[in-house]
């Protein structure tokens, strides 16, 4: 169907994905940036920091951008990050 | 047959007055009397009567006559008919011959009875020429598949699809999108009875899902089509699904799936996941993974969370597309139409104004199961509007937007549409701004009346251009009304407009793939606008639905019933002739040097290099006659258009006044018939054209050209479809190739090339043939005797004259 879709959906606001909670173990971190290079939605990125084995660990650009996919885990190579679902209280 | 007594019977149809109107049959008649091998000559007031078929009947008989010449009509339209006559009194139908003295004489020349007697007189003879050297021809039979294709899944495919597989023939349906159902799916009620839409597509839909006959073929696509009447082959792109058939649609998968986009069933109204079902009825109804959207889309598994939650375990990413290939003897084509993109249009703000919608981004919002539930809300403000506004012709009857055409179903639709806000908000106040409204079919008046009735407004006159109310979001129309001469300016909550339909923008891939001609509106061309209005001109392909012109619901339905009926008719029957107009090979001339294998457009010519000549598949073969065309060595002619009739045929056009003539060489499928339809319409041109029929202009061989020159013809126009639209897939580009060469030796020889032209018209075309008769008649004008006697010499020796 060829039709040039332009507007925002009328249930954009309904889709609310869940909120992700990005929890880093950054001296557990060896720098390998596998976790930003592959993360589909780039919400990873180098920070600035030198953690306890003396490279960069990765910090949140935009945690709602994260569609806890947890792909970072999988390819994590020292089980340094992994990502939960937020649990909303207060209707978050 | 040479052996014996030539006998050759001519009739001259009056046709009435469409003939003898402007042309003096009866002197017709004597000329013809007098010409070679003529044993009888007739004039007659309608030869295609009965009692006209009867006496050519007797008279083959009684005057033992062994050929028949009728001047009349066009051959496109009554060959057949005496062809049958012929046959039926004991004559080879190939033994007959037609003068077109009508479409191409005497309905061009209406205002110069003498003038269109001389041409009637010289077609007759030109007709009699080739006569004289017909040869009687048998038609071989090819068997015909009792399987048929059709492409395209929305009402009409579906319909076409049922018809046939009741009948008792498989059926592939083939469609491009995830399910069937197309356009009248996504529609809330349909015209004049207010049917909910899907309420009566959606049993069809399940019918189709289930029969035994069918063999469903979704997210499909048509790549590749070869082969001939009764015997294609066609390959099928199936693509990937990514969901077994195990699916139950439970829905688990898409309500973990992270990935949303707009749904392009609800006109991007609503959104969907990456795993997805269009719509509720969708049949097959399984879901699907849009890739572009899914994150394992580069072929790395990122996410797995629908293969988590699907509990059959019906997910499946190792996929791949595959090709199919099926063998059928029909196809139905009935890829329906694309709906007319009103942003180009920047008067009417659509894609700048929110509450500027199309009328399908109405029928989503006023359906019960659409994105808003049935609730007519206009987009900035999600209110129910007060006042509403549609707009008519958007996109249609007008030549600054490029669609000339009516589209055919928008005023009854916006009528529908008007009745269904009265329905559910009386109080709405509704204005339909039209050009004119066509309320034309079966209960469309009492609609019309209903919804006038009812307080819809409608006012004469397109709105010049819509503002927005920066503040509220409503609109401001502005334009004239026409009807009381006076300017209007209103504001409106919503504003809906009518857009019009418009052909596929893959409709040139289908038109290619099968061979297809298309109109100047881009929707495909029926073999006859009249008697054979779903027939393509290609053997055993038909027409369904808005692929060959807007129509709304119910004419697609009669249409598809009548393309599945000729279908059936072909399949039933288990063979169909092949007109016996394949070429002649001369094996002591063929040196097997295989130019003619190469122009082939079926492959249907091979060359043999152990026996050092070509070899000819006759049932492959389409007739275009091109191969006879580029053969060097005369080895290859074409039965019924043989070198010598074609020549016999030239010959007798430069018999007399050669140097006033334009000898043209027209095919059968697009100039041939453009000089037909200018004939219809009455359009005068000048009468010193005399046209000769082959079937493709790929059949014009240089020689023809050359002959005409030779024997002092003052000018010669070859004749063809437009590049592209060749009936014989690419056989024209020979053609193009051809007289290049020739006016290349033209302007060598210090020859005016221009009295030679070429000539791409389709058949729609009549003033584009008229004109170009025009412009030649002033290049005849111009023409010294000097530059006539030069030609003749330069060709003297290749025309053979």
């Amino acid at each position: 169907m060829p039709e040039r879709l332009w507007r925002t959906p009328l249930d954009a606001e309904k889709a609310a994905r869940p909120k992700a909670e990005i929890h880093i173990l950054k001296d557990q971190c060896k720098g390998c940036g596998f976790c930003i290079q592959y993360c589909p939605k780039k919400v990873l990125e180098e920070s600035d920091e030198i953690n306890a084995r003396g490279v960069h660990p990765p910090r949140v650009v935009d945690e709602k951008k994260c569609i806890i996919c947890s792909f970072c885990t999988a390819v994590c190579p020292d089980f340094a990050i992994f990502v939960k679902e937020k649990q909303c209280k207060d209707g978050c | 047959m040479a052996k014996e007594d030539i006998r050759i019977g001519v009739y001259v149809c009056h046709c009435g007055l469409n003939i003898a109107g402007s042309v003096d049959c009866e002197e017709v008649a004597k000329f013809a009397a007098k010409l070679p091998n003529v044993v009888l000559a007739r004039d007659y007031r309608y030869t295609c009567s009965d009692q006209g078929q009867e006496l050519i009947k007797k008279d083959i008989k009684e005057f033992r006559l062994n050929r028949v010449v009728v001047a009349s009509c066009t051959p496109r339209l009554h060959e057949p008919t005496f062809r049958r006559v012929c046959e039926e009194a004991g004559l080879n139908k190939y033994l007959f011959e037609m003068a077109n003295i009508r479409e191409q004489c005497s309905w061009v020349h209406l205002n110069d009875r003498k003038a269109a007697t001389e041409k009637a007189k010289d077609l007759v003879k030109m007709a009699v020429a080739k006569a004289a050297l017909l040869e009687p021809a048998e038609e071989i039979e090819v068997p015909i598949i009792r399987k048929a294709l059709v492409i395209g899944g929305g009402v009409a495919g579906i319909q076409a699809a049922l018809d046939l597989a009741d009948t008792g023939y498989k059926v592939y349906l083939v469609e491009k999108e995830p399910s069937i159902g197309g356009m009248m799916a996504r529609i809330d009620k349909t015209f004049p009875t207010m049917d909910c839409s899907i309420c009566i597509l959606a049993p069809k839909m399940s019918d189709v899902g289930r029969h035994p006959n069918i063999e469903l073929l979704t997210n499909s696509e048509v790549v590749d089509v070869k082969g001939y009447i009764g015997n294609f082959r066609v390959k099928v792109l199936k693509k990937p699904r990514y969901v077994k058939e195990d699916c139950s649609a439970c829905g688990e998968c898409s309500k973990v799936c992270p990935m949303i986009a707009p749904n392009e069933f609800d006109a991007g109204l609503a959104l969907r996941h990456a795993v997805y079902t269009p719509f509720a009825q969708a049949v097959p109804f399984t879901y699907i993974i849009d890739m572009n959207l899914c994150l394992n889309k580069d072929g790395i598994m990122v996410c797995e969370k629908c293969i988590k939650a699907c509990e059959r375990q019906a997910i499946d990413f190792t996929m791949k597309p595959e090709t199919i290939e099926l063998e059928v003897g029909t196809i139905i084509v009935a890829t329906g139409a694309d709906v007319f993109d009103p942003s180009t249009l920047p008067q009417y703000g659509y894609g700048r104004y929110l509450n500027v919608i199309t009328s399908l981004e109405f029928e989503r919002l006023i359906n019960a199961g659409g994105p808003s539930g049935g609730r007519l809300i206009r987009p900035s403000d999600l209110k129910i509007p007060k006042r509403v506004a549609f707009i008519q012709c958007v996109g249609s009857r007008s030549s600054k937007t490029g669609r000339t055409y009516c589209s055919n179903v928008c005023c009854m639709n916006t009528i529908k549409d008007s009745l269904l806000i009265k329905e559910h908000w009386p109080e709405t106040e509704i204005y339909v701004f039209y050009v004119d409204i066509r309320a034309y079919g079966k209960g469309f008046e009492d609609l019309y009346k209903r919804a006038k009735n009812e307080g819809v407004k409608f006012i004469r006159g397109l709105p010049a251009e819509i503002f927005e109310d920066r503040k509220t979001r409503n609109l401001w129309l502005i334009g004239e009304n026409t009807l009381l001469k006076e300017p209007y300016k209103m504001s409106f909550d919503l504003v809906v407009l009518s857009v019009g339909l418009e052909p596929r923008k893959d409709a040139e891939l289908i038109q290619r793939l099968l061979t297809l001609s298309r109109t100047q509106d881009g929707f495909f061309m029926e073999a006859h606008p009249k008697l054979r209005p779903v027939d393509a001109a290609t053997g055993g392909i038909f027409f369904a639905g808005c692929a060959e012109a807007p129509k709304d619901i119910k004419d697609s339905v009669t249409q598809a019933s009548a393309a599945a009926a000729r279908a059936g008719i072909l399949m039933a029957k288990g063979k169909v002739t092949v007109e016996a107009i394949t070429p002649i090979l001369d094996l002591e001339k063929c040196k097997a040097c295989g130019l003619c294998v190469k122009v082939c457009p079926y492959n249907a010519i091979t060359l043999n290099k152990e026996l050092k000549r070509v070899e000819i598949v006759e049932a492959a073969c389409g007739g275009c006659g091109t191969c006879a065309a580029e053969c060097p060595s005369d080895a290859l002619t074409q039965n019924h258009f043989t070198d010598e009739q074609i020549i016999a045929q030239i010959d007798a056009v430069t018999g007399q006044d050669a140097d006033k003539k334009i000898v043209a060489f027209c095919c059968n499928w697009c100039a041939y018939a453009g000089a037909d339809f200018a004939g219809v319409s009455r359009m005068q041109y000048p009468h010193n054209v005399r046209i000769i029929r082959t079937m493709c202009s790929g059949r014009v061989a240089p020689k023809f050209v050359e002959r005409a020159f030779a024997r002092g013809a003052a000018a010669v126009l070859v004749a063809g479809c437009h590049p592209g639209d060749c009936h014989y897939i690419n056989a024209n580009y020979h053609t193009q190739r051809r007289v290049e060469r020739l006016w290349k030796k033209m302007e060598q020889n210090g020859l005016n090339k221009e009295r030679l032209q070429l000539l791409w018209v389709s058949a729609a075309e009549g003033e584009r043939f008229a004109s170009k008769i025009y412009e030649m008649q002033r290049i005849v004008e111009s023409v010294t005797p000097d530059e006539i006697e030069r030609a003749k010499k330069v060709f003297a020796k290749a025309g053979g004259a």
